[in-house]
């Protein structure tokens, strides 16, 4: 085949794969069309005609470019919102049997989560459902990014009483593990969600006496109930610094941040009294001899008087 | 999964049109929409972006009449072709009966063809399904384009690359023109029908 009928028959099949959508066909076919050029001698207008061919792959590029980040997903009209409703079945594990849940997940995954975060809400006042429905409505602000409206709602539900201790204890470890899948510690580090978490003390820290030790139950695992005595290394105020030996690890896996420690008993030189803990902060000793063991950390919330 | 509601005498089905981005699965459905108006019982709800790719899914709702005293409903939806929509692709799969695979015949989407046949091969034995055993049919789709100069697969080809160990039927068509578009729709219906009867003995109950 001649040159210029190559050419043109190049340049013909490059603009066919473009008008068909495929967009990389046409690049490459465009490609080729530029090899060619470049590699023929005496071509009239040489220069201004590969100019031409470099602008339509720069366009093509962009093209691509454009297409191929992942569009925001959009809002969908009602129509389409009953259609994705159906996609997700009651069977799903994550829907646990529930119409109401599996209608909102569909819709969540679908990326529709204005809807699915109202969805969601609603089945709040459900026992069954509640902790899946507010551990989803997290998952649906972190999915966007938006870990401080998260966070806003997490602290609402702290104040209220939506979710019982448990509950909002699992939401919380929920909510940490998200935040740090989605890399999204720098905008909410664990060390904020921690403060802004933290109940307020009923007690000044001049009304704390020192303690030497602290007993209380455990309220989850295979010691659930178990009633447990460490002693405290470090004490500001009503902050209490425990260390755990490594060994003891079932113990500490008992115990999340964000737990109440209630009837919890706290022995002082001078006096022995009761209130309620909580767990604001448990870390693995990363250095030092201590290296492996763990720092538990309990806030005196009130005392029994 | 079916739904067949023995009371009501209804089974409702999900057919889904599957393979690569451009192949042609949208405009299956549209023509379906606009030519198979007796049949069609609701709208298209077409989820696309800009540049028309399919975002999410398409949805339309049939009903194709009795069999057996059975009112005989099918959803017909695409998936989104581009690599980057699995999940999606996943989502929309989930509870199929049948399955359309829409080829494209151009020589330069050989390949694609090919990937997204082992992408369907691979979610389907995500969901435990056997893609053997899943009601299917081949469309080699765009073989209009012959006409205009580009280049495309020989059907033998295409034949020996993608359905040389499945053998189910496959079609040659247009979606653009409607050619081929209604057998294959029939012939994946007739394959989940038969399907399902020997499934849930649906037909035998009503005999």
């Amino acid at each position: 085949m001649k040159f210029g009928e190559k050419v043109k028959a190049l340049i013909k099949e490059a603009e066919l794969y473009k008008s068909q959508g495929l967009l990389n066909e046409a690049l490459d076919t465009y490609k080729k069309v530029e090899g060619v050029v470049e590699a023929t001698e005496n071509v009239k207008n040489k220069a201004s005609f590969l100019r031409k061919i470099a602008a339509k792959i720069d366009a093509l590029y962009e093209q691509i470019e454009t297409e191929f980040q992942a569009p925001e997903p959009p809002k969908v009209s009602e129509d389409a919102q009953s259609v994705i409703k159906d996609m997700v079945s009651p069977e799903d594990p994550e829907a646990k049997g529930s119409d109401a849940l599996a209608s909102a997940l569909a819709l969540a995954r679908f990326g529709q989560f204005d809807q699915a975060i109202e969805e969601f809400t609603q089945l709040l006042s459900r026992d069954e459902l509640r902790l899946d429905a507010a551990k989803h409505i997290i998952w649906c602000w972190v999915q966007q990014g938006e870990a401080e409206k998260a966070l806003g709602r997490v602290k609402q539900w702290m104040s209220g009483e939506v979710l019982s201790a448990e509950e909002m204890s699992s939401v919380r470890a929920h909510f940490e593990a998200l935040v740090r899948q989605a890399g999204l510690e720098n905008r909410v580090s664990t060390d904020k969600i921690q403060k802004d978490l933290e109940p307020e003390s009923e007690i000044d820290d001049e009304e704390i006496l020192d303690v030497d030790s602290t007993r209380f139950e455990l309220p989850r695992g295979p010691r659930c109930s178990e009633s447990v005595e460490i002693e405290v290394s470090f004490q500001a105020g009503k902050y209490l610094k425990m260390l755990v030996p490594k060994k003891e690890k079932q113990l500490v896996d008992s115990l999340q941040v964000g737990d109440h420690l209630n009837g919890m008993v706290f022995y002082s030189p001078v006096a022995i009294f009761s209130g309620t803990g909580y767990v604001s902060s448990k870390v693995t000793i990363s250095a030092g001899p201590k290296k492996g063991d763990y720092s538990l950390e309990v806030k005196i919330l009130r005392v029994q008087t | 999964m079916a739904i067949l509601n023995l009371k009501s005498r209804e089974i409702q089905c999900k057919i889904v049109y599957y393979g690569p981005g451009r192949s042609g699965k949208t405009t299956n459905l549209e023509f379906i929409h606009k030519h198979f108006t007796r049949q069609v019982a609701g709208k298209m709800i077409s989820i696309d972006t800009h540049g028309d790719r399919t975002l999410f899914f398409d949805f339309l709702p049939m009903g194709l009449g009795k069999i057996k005293g059975c009112d005989i409903k099918a959803q017909l939806y695409t998936v989104p072709g581009q690599v980057q929509y699995r999940a999606t692709r996943e989502l929309v799969l989930k509870g199929v009966d049948g399955i359309v695979f829409v080829a494209d015949s151009l020589k330069v989407r050989r390949e694609k063809n090919m990937a997204s046949l082992k992408d369907l091969h691979e979610n389907l034995k995500k969901m435990g399904l056997d893609i053997r055993r899943v009601p299917l049919v081949f469309q080699y789709n765009k073989r209009d384009l012959d006409k205009q100069g580009f280049p495309l697969m020989p059907v033998e080809k295409m034949e020996h690359e993608l359905n040389r160990q499945l053998k189910v039927p496959s079609f040659q068509a247009s979606a653009l023109t409607g050619e081929g578009v209604g057998p294959t729709l029939s012939n994946v219906m007739k394959l989940t029908l038969k399907y399902l009867q020997k499934e849930f003995k649906w037909a035998q109950e009503t005999e």
